[in-house]
């Protein structure tokens, strides 16, 4: 036998071995997934293809096919509810991006208020949702923050029906949302723009960029990996929103903020149609894996990079 | 003496008999002095509710002082929830409070016990109206101890300073709120929230205009949404009321400046301790056409109750007791649904509640309809809410959205 093929086999031995050693590690983490996730989420699709209500729950789940995502698109209720759904996550992602590559821009330097500024945006990411949506919900009240401010500039007389217009009460609710996932992005953003070597933005200063030139040709280009990891989280995470709705609207007026998650759950917990909200859910859930995949390719290019 | 491991382990041998004997005398001690636990879910948070739960602890301890009654607040949002899931686990509270409407959504789900054989032995069941006991496929499941129902509550202070009576037609209210817009003030607060809550609310109103859920007049349904459209329009009701569930109107009218408010009987100690200003309640000015659905919390009992016994014993000298009634009426001003109490003094002398007794005995309606299929309860309430919603919002035309419910209802009734 050679050396080289000695070595082969010692390696591959030690392979083996480090791969066996591994498993007394993972099994926890595996068993805890299993039960917590695979074991759920094999329940919900066999619920989705079943009839199951509050008087059929604890009876053998009777097999219907996909009679549930039929009745759903039929009523067109998961239709529009998925339109909705695009329109909000739209916004979401486009003003969560946006805003939080802004402020990580505007806090990337070392000063006082930068520090500041960030535990206020760790404070505001932190809140829960029930929290921070029956605060905006006041203040975007008749008599609210916002409506006393729309009347003493003169923009209106009466008030802006942020919460109770079929067209407004969406976007209100998913700027809300926005502005609750700007701070994770923002830190995400920021930490990326910091382990951008000093030298290079010297380099520019000293070849006269000015700033937006700075931050268009060196700053942007250095997170654009970051941006399409944390594009595809935000996306996920627009996706499945629901305390936000469920706190604000209520997924009113009439049905004007019912998005696929609220529509999954007004199905299932509201009326009491397992079977119907769980078809719902794994159409809001197919989406989202969709994205999911998206994201774990791209983790795995950006890692042989 | 030396002490070695052997002779530490041999010692703590011998000790084990001992403590064992020891814990299993603790045991029995704690056995014999402990009390049973009955456990109440119920889902009130304003202060005047709550009191009641706990006079109700109180007087059921009081004669039952082996007893620890344990008062458990469970949201409203999540107790239909939690009481379902309860079900794969064989668990759940010894007492249901929940709303009597959706009394057949839990029987159906096998969170009750059926309390027939109770309830057909209990002295006073003659004393309760038919409908305030659920029976759902021929067992009784639930049953109310008081009544709720909406009336009409105005701002004496604002119908005297524009020199308006009490309405008692809907044209008459139109009118007032009228006046009271033209002297600066709101004319109406209700809920519209897209959800049973704002159907509970709409039903006056639509009834009114004919609209019945044994009658499905779209004409009826359309004029009764027309009109509380063009309460929005002329500015006599915010549109915001869309997103308002049944309590911030009533925090609304209660801070002053608002004619009226379409709200209940429960109301009357939040008016009590927040309103500085003279108010009265009136029967809602529906004609005899119009039905004011007669709701309420009802009771029951769990149905992995370990102590079924006991927990109608908790009822039977609480919630259905004349004595308990009369505690519920003082605490919180519910209307007894008991009919020797209902004629107590305290009813019959309390000015508010004789507007509410008026359209109990004109309007008073099944809660839910009589005609809608038990399993479809949740889903007719849900439609109706959210056709209002629409309504009062204008995502939907008053004709679209008594086209869309008069379809959609179709297969949620017998």
């Amino acid at each position: 036998m050679s050396t080289r093929a000695l070595s082969t086999t010692a390696t591959g031995r030690t392979s083996r071995r480090g791969r066996a050693a591994r498993w007394p590690y993972i099994l926890p983490a595996a068993i805890f997934l299993a039960v917590l996730s695979a074991y759920p989420l094999v329940q919900l699709v066999r619920m989705s293809v079943s009839a199951v209500s509050s008087r059929t729950l604890r009876d053998p789940w009777e097999f219907t096919g996909l009679d549930n995502l039929m009745r759903g698109i039929e009523s067109g209720d998961t239709g529009a509810a998925l339109l909705r759904t695009l329109i909000f996550v739209t916004i979401v992602f486009t003003v969560g991006m946006i805003g939080g590559l802004a402020a990580a821009l505007a806090l990337r330097g070392r000063r006082g208020s930068s520090g500041f500024l960030l535990a206020l945006m760790v404070f505001v990411w932190a809140l829960p949702p029930v929290v921070n949506g029956s605060v905006w919900k006041f203040l975007l009240g008749d008599a609210g923050l916002f409506n006393e401010l729309a009347r003493t500039v003169g923009l209106t007389d009466t008030a802006i029906p942020f919460l109770y217009d079929q067209h407004l009460s969406l976007i209100s609710v998913a700027l809300v949302n926005s502005w609750a996932v700007v701070p994770f992005n923002a830190l995400v953003f920021r930490a990326a723009l910091m382990g951008i070597p000093p030298e290079v933005i010297e380099a520019a200063k000293l070849d006269g960029a000015s700033a937006w030139q700075e931050i268009v040709h060196i700053l942007v280009p250095s997170v654009r990996a970051t941006a399409v990891v944390l594009s595809v989280l935000t996306v996920v995470y627009a996706f499945r929103s629901f305390d936000f709705i469920y706190v604000m609207t209520y997924g009113g007026p009439g049905t004007s903020t019912v998005t696929l998650p609220f529509l999954a759950y007004l199905q299932a917990f509201v009326r009491y149609d397992f079977g119907l909200g769980a078809a719902t859910s794994i159409v809001a859930g197919a989406l989202v894996i969709v994205l999911a995949i998206a994201y774990a390719r791209n983790v795995r290019k950006e890692e042989a990079a | 003496m030396e002490h070695t491991p052997r002779t530490s382990r041999l010692r703590f041998l011998a000790l084990l008999p001992a403590s064992a004997l020891l814990l299993a005398g603790c045991a029995t001690d704690q056995g014999e002095s402990d009390s049973t636990t009955l456990t109440v879910w119920h889902y009130f948070s304003e202060d005047t509710q709550v009191g009641v739960m706990t006079a109700y602890e109180e007087m059921f301890e009081a004669s039952h002082p082996d007893v620890d009654v344990e008062n458990v607040f469970v949201p409203y949002d999540q107790y239909t929830s939690k009481l379902i899931a309860g079900v794969g686990s064989a668990t759940g509270p010894d007492v249901v409070v929940f709303n009597g409407g959706e009394a057949s959504t839990l029987a159906l789900a096998g969170t009750l016990a059926p309390m027939t054989e109770y309830w057909d032995s209990f002295a006073d069941a003659g004393q309760f109206p038919d409908g305030v006991v659920h029976r759902i496929d021929g067992e009784v499941y639930m049953a109310q101890g008081y009544v709720n129902l909406l009336g009409l509550w105005y701002n004496q202070d604002i119908l005297t300073e524009i020199g308006v009576e009490v309405p008692t037609t809907v044209d008459e209210l139109t009118a007032a709120m009228e006046a009271a817009k033209q002297a600066g003030y709101e004319g109406i607060t209700l809920s519209g929230l897209s959800q049973g809550q704002g159907e509970w609310q709409a039903y006056p109103w639509l009834s009114a205009s004919g609209f019945t859920w044994d009658n499905l007049d779209e004409a009826g349904l359309t004029a009764g949404y027309e009109l509380v459209k063009s309460w929005v329009d002329a500015g006599y009701l915010s549109g915001e009321s869309a997103t308002w569930d049944q309590t911030v109107p009533f925090q609304r009218f209660a801070a002053g400046g608002v004619a009226f408010a379409e709200n209940g009987n429960w109301q009357q100690g939040t008016a009590a301790s927040t309103a500085e200003f003279e108010y009265g309640v009136a029967a809602l000015p529906i004609g005899d056409g119009g039905q004011v659905y007669l709701g309420g919390e009802a009771e029951g009992i769990g149905a992995f109750s370990e102590n079924p016994d006991l927990a109608w014993e908790y009822l039977s000298e609480t919630f259905y007791s004349a004595e308990g009634q009369l505690a519920s009426l003082e605490g919180s001003g519910t209307i007894p649904s008991r009919l020797d109490v209902a004629e107590d003094e305290g009813v019959t002398g309390n000015p508010l509640l004789a507007g509410f007794a008026e359209s109990v005995a004109r309007n008073g309606a099944n809660y839910p309809p009589a005609n809608a299929l038990p399993e479809s309860v949740s889903d007719l309430q849900l439609l109706g809410g959210q056709m209002w919603s629409s309504v009062i919002s204008g995502q939907l035309s008053p004709a679209d959205a008594a086209a869309q419910l008069i379809e959609g209802v179709q297969p949620f009734l017998r």
